[in-house]
């Protein structure tokens, strides 16, 4: 167990370009054995994250370890142990499948073909297929099932599952279930689809414009955001509490959204003239609640 | 285990069905209780009886394309209940006492779809009375549809 339990950390880790700040003080701690969904609009810096962690660019300001590897210091290291794929991931159209896993092992001192050959054949992909022939579906579970070759302790999944039909995703997510299982394998996986964080998801951050705006874990989140509905009479609107992040009122009935959800608070806005409610919210409302840049919350 | 009705928002699926995918991400309910929820109706219901044996975790996560770890969570929770038990090196079964507690497993289940029913009664000002008289007749009318059908 490296680094205090956690599979990647970073510390204030900024990434500009020119003028542009693709990153800006993104501190993220991404626990072992966890599936962490980074989310956030296009453009929000979640595949110049990813590549900062694979040392294919270097950061400006900052620093971040990968399996309690610094990833500028010791970036082999952390190649060794770190399985990739990135998004409609190029792969060589003249190749065969089994070609590509041999090549892809030549470039590892360790190398296992079995699980390979057990989601190819259980997704029905032949080795003897060129890749060229391969659907796009077909090819994201193929970079899915040979960046496991090497038994890395960490999936870096950047938009693996963008533009991907939907049986096709659903597939590709499977996968990834079935491979993070491996004891204490950690999966990192970054995309716009907030249902499909929801569903294999336990931590997740919000990036927007360079910014970690949040972390948390799922359930955590969830209990702290949520909607709560009074019923009133007219004539006693109930306060605002501190924490609210929206209020929608009529004329018998508030609606408000917090971020600091707890009975207590509940409790506080009780009245024996109310009819006082705590809903949930979908990962999707609460997302489209705080990602508003000046709002922050952690764990 | 034999295949069983798995009920979820008023529509039978079969449980061993390759389609299944009775998890709705996009719903507020938290995912471990739509599960959890999910296995106490059908032990409520019938459907899964004591000593039945469920899916592992991770079966279960791959099938509802769920992330194990919360599969383990709601195993966890329902046997904190008393309403899963594991058996080292078996894997997890309903348990045997599981017949009093699904009892009041009814009653609460049944009691939360009432409530919603009841916020209506009140916004849509039916007398109690009315509402009453109201769910009579649709008991009665059910009574009557399953007489017709068999």
């Amino acid at each position: 167990m490296s680094e205090n339990g956690y599979a990647i950390t970073t510390d204030s880790l900024t990434k500009r370009f020119g003028r542009l700040a693709a990153l800006e003080d993104v501190s993220a701690h991404v626990p072992r054995g966890s599936i962490y969904g980074l989310m956030g609009p296009n453009g929000a810096g979640k595949t110049t994250f990813v590549r900062c962690l694979l040392n294919l660019i270097n950061p400006t300001r900052g620093s971040a370890t990968v399996l309690g590897h610094d990833v500028v210091r010791d970036p082999v290291a952390v190649r060794r142990r770190v399985g990739h794929v990135a998004a409609l991931q190029p792969l060589w159209d003249w190749m065969k499948v089994r070609e590509f896993a041999d090549f892809m092992a030549g470039c590892y001192p360790r190398w296992n073909p079995e699980p390979i050959s057990t989601i190819l054949s259980r997704v029905g992909i032949g080795q003897d297929a060129k890749i060229q022939t391969l659907s796009r579906g077909q090819r994201a579970l193929t970079a899915l099932a040979v960046s496991i070759g090497h038994e890395p302790d960490l999936l870096l999944l950047d938009e693996a599952l963008t533009g991907l039909d939907p049986i096709a995703r659903r597939e590709v997510l499977r996968n990834i279930i079935e491979a993070m299982h491996a004891e204490g394998r950690t999966v990192f996986i970054t995309g716009q689809d907030i249902a499909d964080m929801e569903r294999i998801c336990d931590h997740v951050g919000f990036l927007v414009k360079g910014r970690l705006i949040l972390e948390s874990t799922l359930d955590g989140l969830k209990a702290r955001v949520k909607r709560i509905r009074i019923e009133h009479p007219a004539d006693s609107q109930p306060e605002v509490p501190a924490g609210a992040v929206q209020v929608e009122r009529s004329a018998r009935e508030t609606l408000l959204t917090t971020r600091d959800f707890s009975p207590d608070l509940l409790e506080s806005l009780s009245e024996p003239s109310r009819r006082v409610e705590a809903l949930d919210l979908s990962l999707e409302d609460i997302f489209v609640h705080l990602a508003q840049p000046e709002l922050e919350i952690r764990a | 285990m034999q295949p069983v009705l798995w009920y979820n928002t008023g529509v039978l699926v079969l449980w061993y069905s390759a389609m299944l995918d009775s998890v709705n991400p996009k719903s507020a309910i938290p995912i471990h209780r739509q599960i959890g929820d999910q296995i106490r109706r059908s032990v409520a219901a019938g459907l899964l009886e004591p000593g039945d044996q469920l899916p592992s975790v991770r079966e279960l996560a791959a099938r509802l394309l769920v992330n194990p770890n919360t599969v383990a969570k709601v195993y966890r929770d329902l046997e904190r209940d008393g309403l899963l038990e594991t058996r080292r090196g078996q894997g997890t079964f309903i348990s045997p006492e599981v017949a009093a507690l699904a009892e009041a497993d009814r009653r609460r289940l049944l009691a939360e779809q009432l409530e919603a029913a009841a916020r209506d009664v009140h916004a849509f000002g039916l007398s109690e009375k009315a509402a009453l008289d109201l769910f009579r007749e649709v008991l009665a009318n059910r009574r009557r549809g399953r007489q017709d059908k068999q």
